[in-house]
Parts: C-alpha cells; sequence; structure tokens
C-alpha cells in the first residue's frame, strides 16, 4: 500500500497560479478525495500526482520514492478520467489487456487477468465487443478494470462519474468503494460535487484557487468546517453575523450579540467586541412550540417568505431582518410543522449546533 | 499532454524543425525569391517600383489582373450561387436519389479544371461533336472560346465543392434553430437569412474562398480556350518561358501580384470564419419541408440537369476515347486506337504520374500526420507559424511554386531543375495541407485523454502514438492522403514549367497533345487520369462510408 506525500506544490499557466504551494499526506489505502469548485486546481493537481503534468516547484512522494522525475509511464498507477478515455478500437478485452501487454506478460498470464479483471467489474460476457457497443456505465466499468489490473500503486480518478445518470452513478460509486477497500488500493479522487465526495471518502481536502483549506474526515468538515467557504460548499449553510459579549455560561462558549438583537451562546473562542460570523446548518433549527427556555438554547424569530415541501423535508425561507434570511430545513414534518408565508415562527437551535466561521466576519 | 512538450529535445522537437526546414526551403525561400526579383531591374539591381509601375501602366500586363479578378470573381458567385442552391435543394426538398447526387457531384471534382476545359472543345469546339451534329443542319452555337467559356468551365468545375460544403454544413444545423426562429414570428425567409444562413456561412464563405483561389490560380483552362486571354498566370507562364528570352522580373511581378491577390483572400476569409464560427450541436437534422408533387417534379429535374452538367466534361472524355480520331475529328464507332497511340508514345509520361504522385502523397502524410500531432498536441506560436506557413502552400498558385522553384534551384550547389527531384518538391509541398488539414480535424475530436491513459498504463508516448493514436486517425490519414492524390495527380500549372525532357506527367502530355490537336491520345490520357483519381476516392470510400470521406 502507497503512501502518497505532496509538499509545496507549485504550478502557474502563464500568469494564473493554478496551484498554490500545496501539500498533502494520503494515508496507505485510504481514498482521498479532492473536492471544490471548478477551476479550483483539483485536476491540475491530480495531473501533477499522476505525472502528466509538470509542476513548476515542490515534490510528490509515494511512499519514500521521489516521483518528480519518472515520467508517467514508469510510475505505476491507474488513472481513471472523467469522459472514459476508452481507447474505441480496441474491443474491451484488449483495453483491459493493455497496460498487461506493455509490462510483457505472457499472453496466457494476460488471459486469466483479464477474465478476472472483467469479472471483478461485472462486464463477463463483453469482452469481445467493441467500446462502442457499450452503454456508458460499462464503458466506465472497462477503464477501471483497465486501471486495475496493472496492480497499480495508486489509484486516480478525475470525476469517474460526471457523465453518468443519477443511478448509475450511485451503483458506480458502490463498486469503486467496494473495490477499493477490497483491493486496499491508495486512491485519490476528484470532484465538485460535495454529495458523492462525502459519501464515498475516508479522508476530504477541500480545494478553492489553488489552495487547500481544510483537510477531514467528512463528518468533521459538515460539522465543524474551518471557514466560510468550506461551510458554504459543503452542505448549506446559515452565516449570521454578531459581536461577541463575553464568555459564555459553560466552558468554551461565548455569549454574543447578533446584529438583529438576538443574545445567543454559541461554541467559539474570541475577545469581547469583536465581530463574528455563527454558521447554522438548516436542520439545526427546530420548531419546538414555545421554545425551550434553557442556556442550552438559542432562539431567533423571522416571518416565512417561502414554502417548498418535499415530503420528507419542509424548507422554510424566513426573513429574520431587514435583508437576513435564513433556511430551516424541519425533517419528518407533521401537520403541526406546516406553515404558511406570512405566518410568524420562532426557530431554536442548540448551542453546540452553532459555529463561529473565523476570519471571514464582516464579509458577506 | 501539451505540457511535456518541449521540456527537452526530444522526437517531436526533430520534427518541428524538419517541418520548418522543409516549408522555408521549398516554399517560403522560392516565394521570397519571387518576391525579390519583383524588385529587380537591369544588372540584378534593386528597383523599388519599376517593374510594378510597368505593369499597372501596360495595357498589356494590366489587363492580365482585370481579366483574372473579373473572372475569379464571376466564376465565385455562380459557383456559390449553384452550389448553395443546390445544396438546399438536396437537404431541404424531398428529392429522389439524394446519395446519387452526392455521389456525382463527388465524381464531377475528380477531372482536373484544364481537361474539363478540353473537353468543352470536344464538344463545342471548332471541331467540336455537337458543333458538327448541329452544322449538318445549318444551326451554330455561340463560341466556346474566350471568357465566357472559361466562366462556364469554372463554374461547372467548381460548384461541386460549394455544394458538398454546404450540403455537410445544412446536416449540421439543428432543426430547433428554424423551430425558434419561426415560432417568434419569423417568417421562413427571414428565418433561412438570419438564422440559418449565419450558421452555415462559414463553410459557404470556405466554399468560395476555394473556388476564387483555384479560379485564380488555373492555368491550363485559359490556356486552352482563352484564345489568347491573359490571365495572370498565364501571362506570368508567358514572361517566365519566353522564346525571345524570358523576363523573370516581369514574371516575379506578375507571381508577386498572384500571392497577394490570394493571401489577402485566403486572410480574410480566416479572418471572418474565425470571428462567425459557431459551435452547433445537432440532435435532430433540419426536416425535409412539403412540397406539391408538381414542384418536387420540377426541382428534380432541375437538380438533376445541374448535377448532369458537371458531369458532362469526365463523360465526354472517357466516351471520346474510345472513339477513332483523326486530328482534332472525332468520327463515330468504337476504337482502341488513342489507347495504343498513348502506351506507344508516351508510356514514360504515365509511369512518371504514377511514381511521381505516390512519392508526394507518402511524403504528405508521412510529414502530414507528423505536423498535425504538432499542431494539434503542442500548439504554441512556433507551431501557430508553421500552420501559417503550410496553408500558405494552399494559397499559393502552382505557377508561383514553379517559377520560385526555378529560380532558386537552378545553379550549384542545389541544382534541381531538370531532374524529377524538383517535380517531387513542387507536388510534395503544394499538396501538403489536405493531410495536415484532415489529421488536425481528427485530432480535435479525439480526446487527449485516451493518449493519457495509454502513457499512465505504461506505454510511453512515442510508443501511444503509434499505438493509440495512428489507429484513431486512420480515417482522416486515407481522406488526406486520397485528397492529396486526386490534386496531385491532374497537376499541371507547375508541372508544366518543371519538367523537362523526359519527366514529362500525363497532365503535361494531355496538355501538349491538346495544343498538337491529338484529341484522340488526350481524351485516351485524361480518361487514365481520371480512373487514376478515382480508385483512392472510391476506395476511401468504402473503407469509411460517405461522411468521413468528406471530411476536409
Amino acid at each position: 500500500m502507497t503512501r502518497v506525500r505532496v509538499e509545496g506544490i507549485v504550478k502557474r499557466f502563464g500568469d494564473t497560479l493554478a496551484i498554490d504551494g500545496v501539500s498533502l499526506d494520503v494515508s496507505p489505502g485510504e481514498l482521498f478525495t479532492l473536492v471544490g469548485p471548478s477551476g479550483c486546481g483539483k485536476t491540475t493537481l491530480l495531473r501533477i500526482i499522476a505525472g502528466l503534468l509538470e509542476q513548476d516547484a515542490g515534490t510528490v512522494r509515494f511512499n519514500e520514492d521521489r516521483m518528480d522525475d519518472v515520467p508517467p509511464y514508469l510510475r505505476n498507477i491507474g488513472v481513471v478520467f472523467q469522459n472514459y478515455a476508452i481507447f474505441p478500437h480496441l474491443t474491451v478485452g484488449e483495453n483491459i489487456a493493455y497496460g498487461l501487454k506493455a509490462r510483457r506478460m505472457p499472453p496466457d498470464r494476460i488471459a486469466t487477468k483479464v477474465a478476472e479483471a472483467a469479472k471483478l467489474v461485472q462486464l463477463e460476457g463483453l469482452v469481445a465487443r467493441m467500446p462502442a457497443q457499450l452503454s456508458g456505465g460499462q464503458q466506465q466499468r472497462v477503464v477501471l478494470a483497465r486501471a486495475l489490473t496493472i496492480e497499480p500503486r495508486l489509484l486516480l480518478m478525475d470525476e469517474p462519474l460526471s457523465n453518468l445518470d443519477a443511478k448509475l452513478r450511485v451503483q458506480i460509486r458502490a463498486l469503486i468503494r467496494t473495490l477499493q477497500r477490497e483491493l486496499r488500493i491508495t486512491t485519490i479522487y476528484v470532484t465538485h460535487d460535495q454529495e458523492e465526495a462525502l459519501a464515498i471518502s475516508d479522508t476530504i481536502a477541500v480545494m478553492d484557487r489553488g489552495r487547500i483549506l481544510q483537510v477531514g474526515k467528512p463528518w468533521e468538515l459538515y460539522l465543524r468546517p474551518g471557514n466560510r467557504f468550506v461551510a458554504d460548499f459543503i452542505g448549506t449553510m446559515n452565516v449570521l453575523l454578531g459581536r461577541v459579549e463575553g464568555p459564555g455560561q459553560a466552558p468554551g462558549r461565548l455569549s454574543v450579540v447578533m446584529d438583529f438583537g438576538e443574545r445567543w451562546q454559541v461554541q467559539a473562542t474570541g475577545t469581547p467586541g469583536q465581530p463574528i460570523s455563527i454558521g447554522i446548518r438548516p436542520e439545526s433549527l427546530q420548531l419546538l412550540p414555545g421554545g425551550n427556555g434553557t442556556e442550552a438554547w438559542n432562539a431567533l424569530q423571522g416571518t416565512v417568505t417561502e414554502v417548498v415541501y418535499l415530503g420528507p423535508v419542509v424548507r422554510y425561507q424566513l426573513r429574520v431582518a431587514e435583508e437576513i434570511d435564513v433556511t430551516a430545513e424541519i425533517h419528518n414534518p407533521d401537520f403541526s410543522a406546516i406553515h404558511a408565508v406570512g405566518d410568524r415562527l420562532t426557530l431554536w437551535f442548540a448551542a453546540g449546533r452553532a459555529v463561529g466561521l473565523p476570519g471571514e466576519a464582516g464579509r458577506a | 499532454m501539451p505540457e511535456m512538450a518541449g521540456r527537452r529535445r526530444d522526437f517531436w522537437w526533430s520534427v518541428t524543425v524538419l517541418a520548418f526546414l522543409t516549408v522555408l526551403a521549398f516554399l517560403v525561400y522560392p516565394l521570397a525569391t519571387v518576391l525579390g526579383t519583383s524588385f529587380t531591374g537591369e544588372g540584378n539591381r534593386f528597383v523599388l517600383a519599376d517593374n510594378y509601375q510597368r505593369f499597372f501602366t501596360h495595357r498589356y500586363y494590366y489587363s492580365s489582373i482585370i481579366n483574372s479578378l473579373y473572372l475569379s470573381t464571376l466564376a465565385t458567385l455562380g459557383a456559390v450561387l449553384v452550389g448553395t442552391a443546390l445544396a438546399l435543394a438536396v437537404v431541404r426538398y424531398p428529392l429522389p436519389g439524394k446519395t446519387f447526387l452526392r455521389t456525382a457531384a463527388n465524381l464531377a471534382l475528380l477531372s482536373p479544371p484544364f481537361i474539363g476545359a478540353y473537353s468543352w472543345v470536344v464538344l463545342f469546339g471548332r471541331m467540336g461533336l455537337v458543333n458538327r451534329i448541329l452544322g449538318t443542319f445549318g444551326w451554330e452555337l455561340p463560341t466556346i472560346y474566350g471568357w465566357r467559356g472559361i466562366l462556364l468551365v469554372f463554374i461547372v468545375q467548381y460548384f461541386p465543392f460549394v455544394f458538398l460544403l454546404v450540403s455537410a454544413a445544412l446536416r449540421s444545423v439543428d432543426q430547433s434553430i428554424e423551430d425558434a426562429a419561426l415560432s417568434l414570428g419569423s417568417p421562413p425567409r427571414r428565418t433561412f437569412r438570419t438564422a440559418i444562413l449565419p450558421v452555415i456561412a462559414p463553410s459557404l464563405t470556405a466554399g468560395a474562398l476555394l473556388v476564387f483561389m483555384a479560379t485564380m490560380a488555373d492555368f491550363g483552362t485559359p490556356m486552352i480556350i482563352g484564345e489568347g486571354l491573359r490571365t495572370l498566370p498565364t501571362l506570368m507562364y508567358g514572361e517566365f518561358i519566353n522564346e525571345l528570352g524570358g523576363n523573370p522580373a516581369m514574371a516575379s511581378t506578375l507571381g508577386s501580384i498572384l500571392i497577394l491577390v490570394n493571401t489577402t483572400a485566403l486572410m480574410a476569409q480566416r479572418y471572418y470564419a474565425f470571428r462567425k464560427a459557431y459551435n452547433v450541436v445537432c440532435i435532430q437534422p433540419l426536416k425535409v419541408q412539403r412540397i406539391s408533387p408538381g414542384n418536387r417534379a420540377v426541382l428534380t429535374v432541375i437538380a438533376y440537369a445541374v448535377v448532369a452538367v458537371a458531369l458532362i466534361p469526365s463523360t465526354t472524355i472517357i466516351i471520346s476515347s474510345f472513339m477513332p480520331t483523326r486530328g482534332p475529328v472525332m468520327y463515330a464507332g468504337f476504337s482502341l486506337q488513342s489507347y495504343q497511340t498513348i502506351f506507344h508514345l508516351v508510356p514514360r509520361a504515365i509511369a512518371n504520374t504514377f511514381m511521381l504522385t505516390t512519392m508526394a502523397v507518402l511524403l504528405d502524410v508521412l510529414l502530414g500526420v507528423l505536423v498535425a500531432y504538432l499542431l494539434a498536441r503542442r500548439r504554441s506560436h512556433v507551431h501557430a507559424l508553421l500552420d501559417a506557413l503550410i496553408m500558405l502552400a494552399y494559397a499559393i498558385p502552382g505557377t508561383v511554386v514553379g517559377v520560385g522553384l526555378i529560380v532558386v534551384y537552378n545553379r550549384p550547389p542545389v541544382l534541381l531543375t531538370g531532374t524529377w527531384i524538383i517535380l517531387l518538391v513542387s507536388y510534395f509541398i503544394r499538396h501538403l495541407p489536405y493531410p495536415v488539414r484532415t489529421c488536425t480535424a481528427m485530432l480535435q475530436q479525439i480526446d487527449v485523454r485516451v493518449e493519457e491513459a495509454s502513457v499512465s498504463l505504461g506505454v510511453p508516448p512515442f510508443r501511444t502514438f503509434l499505438k493509440v493514436t495512428i489507429p484513431l486517425m486512420f480515417p482522416a490519414i486515407l481522406s488526406g492522403a486520397a485528397l492529396s492524390w486526386m490534386t496531385t495527380i491532374g497537376e499541371l500549372s507547375s508541372s508544366i514549367l518543371l519538367y523537362s525532357g523526359p519527366w514529362a506527367t500525363m497532365a503535361v502530355a494531355i496538355f501538349t497533345e491538346v495544343f498538337s490537336n491529338h484529341f484522340g491520345t488526350a481524351s485516351a490520357l485524361a480518361s487514365i487520369l481520371i480512373a487514376a483519381a478515382f480508385v483512392p476516392l472510391f476506395l476511401t470510400y468504402r473503407v469509411l462510408g460517405e461522411r468521413a470521406a468528406l471530411g476536409m
């Protein structure tokens, strides 16, 4: 199993800085996801690790081996591309055998390995077909088999699901995850889809403008986003502005006066008088009739401006004050949780569910 | 993998250098010499404007540019009108036998224009078949000779190009575009003008450019039926090859003017097409419109008549090659006499043509494939320049290239005049753009990631190029080769200048036979030429299907 260490990678395209000093440490056997909006540098970083692009500065190590001067065809990595990159002039079997032939494996060994790989990705019986006769999902499985059969040190996947329809996406995602766990192969996975990232990853790195903003387990990123960008990119976050009043009623808490007048207890650090951004997930907000007045709960009042009823969830937009709106999601709503536009409501949330988002206070 | 380029002096670096040296030696340097020579006077002295002043003040000279521009403009308009109208008829209306019409249009492109000119002389010339038949009734047709005849030949020769380009463009327009315009209240005529025409405009102007440049450059047609009408290429030839001692300076001046006119046209179209090119995604092609049976019949007759006219030249040539002849007069009947004569008289020219064409096409394909890869995958300023220089070969008339090559390579250390090599060089450099174009277009459709996947699976870049890229480019290689072959085999305008003694080609032999009034042998040679041009096109069709073969 391969540990991948990336240190201080810098890459420029002309005047634009695509990768701005990125370092990563990918543990052996884990599925590590780079997630970020398009143009954030995630694919560029992946291509540098693959050796398809050369970095301007920094090093890439597989275990203890420096890969910087190793050409891509000697790195022994499997790459799965967004648009399959299947060889259209070769059969499924020949596609899978391609890397093995390059390794000068004897033909009978190749035949065995191709059959194994085809079975692994559930393509038995299609080995003699041409790629044009396959569906998108089947093509992607050929490419997966082709990448896995060379027993690579590392598997790199660049948006492997984005050309598939929603149903297939979930299927292939599960297949990738199962194979990756079974074969215990270190995998770096690139996607712009935060939901996909949460579903598939052991570890996620959120990227923006060529930098890594936060690395962590999926739930760490979701529950404790390190900054405003991560908070917004992974899921939905209500961000509200206030000012620190002083220490709170419990250790680790602050008392904060919000711009719209409420006084809250939140999980954050800060000095009195300092402006602060508070993030609350829509599903952390609850509609408790009458509320709960203990110090562990914060409240806010608003007028309903929009209702979207989705069955398991009802989503409200509420106007809290001039120019300040929040989104609340009430799960498993009963009749009592259904309200109409114009209703005045009180929303509650546990103090532990509010996160202080540093650095970006005052910026919308 | 564009990033991996220029990192070191690898194989592709050598290809870049080789391509540049080739283009510089065989195109840029000769053309620069032509330009330079146009500024020399007595005793190789530099003169700024003497030759140009002479050109623009003597009617003998300046009438050539007037004639050339006049003919090319009218021919372009005519070919665009006929070609576009036919394309619209075939694509948008329920005509029977559409594939036949397209195939026929393709066949019409097989014979070089000067052979087309000659075929009209066979039919309507002074001793022409049709004229002699009509003469027995005491009727007389207007003369085929002179500018009207040239114009007829040009339009008949080139409208199929416009037809093929425009119908391909029309077939890539999505029905939703027309539906949207109509639903927004735009009447059909306005919809065509404002919604469909702009989308096909790049192809239409590309067709117009092709006709304009080809007719500007055409040397054989005005020579055969111009009856002394001076155009830029014929006057240039006359000035260069003159029994009273050629005038290279004036020939170069004419050549420079030709270069200027054609490159201006080329750049104007490129600029226009670059600004006006739209990416159209065609899911649902344009609907075939319903018309009344009467209109359908009329349209069918017109369309078939137009295509039939385009086929008259090759048909005439092939039929007349099997007729007994005496000089320019042909008699009814069947005879292999003409074929016997040519195999006896000019077997060498036939062998030369096939040898030189094969070699030139092989070289074109070899360098074309490599250069196309550079242009598509390793794009840099250097390669953009290379691209522009190669496209220059497409715009420069053969007469100019011929004169340039002679002026540059007529003395040691590199003495090529009088050898077959100079013909090969001209064929090779002039038709290099075809495989470069078809292969570049193809490479732009092949995802780079396919090559990257191969590299990541352990196959080094050059072996990836051989194992993955080349097989995927195969259709483009084939159609590029077929186009190169078709245009090389009947090449006259530079051959007539560059050949010497034993190295005459079939095109030269046909030209000479026509001028010595040996119409039977000319027809037999021309038939072989047409058949030889047809075979690769036919094979490409069989291998790739119609659409891919017309990838150009």
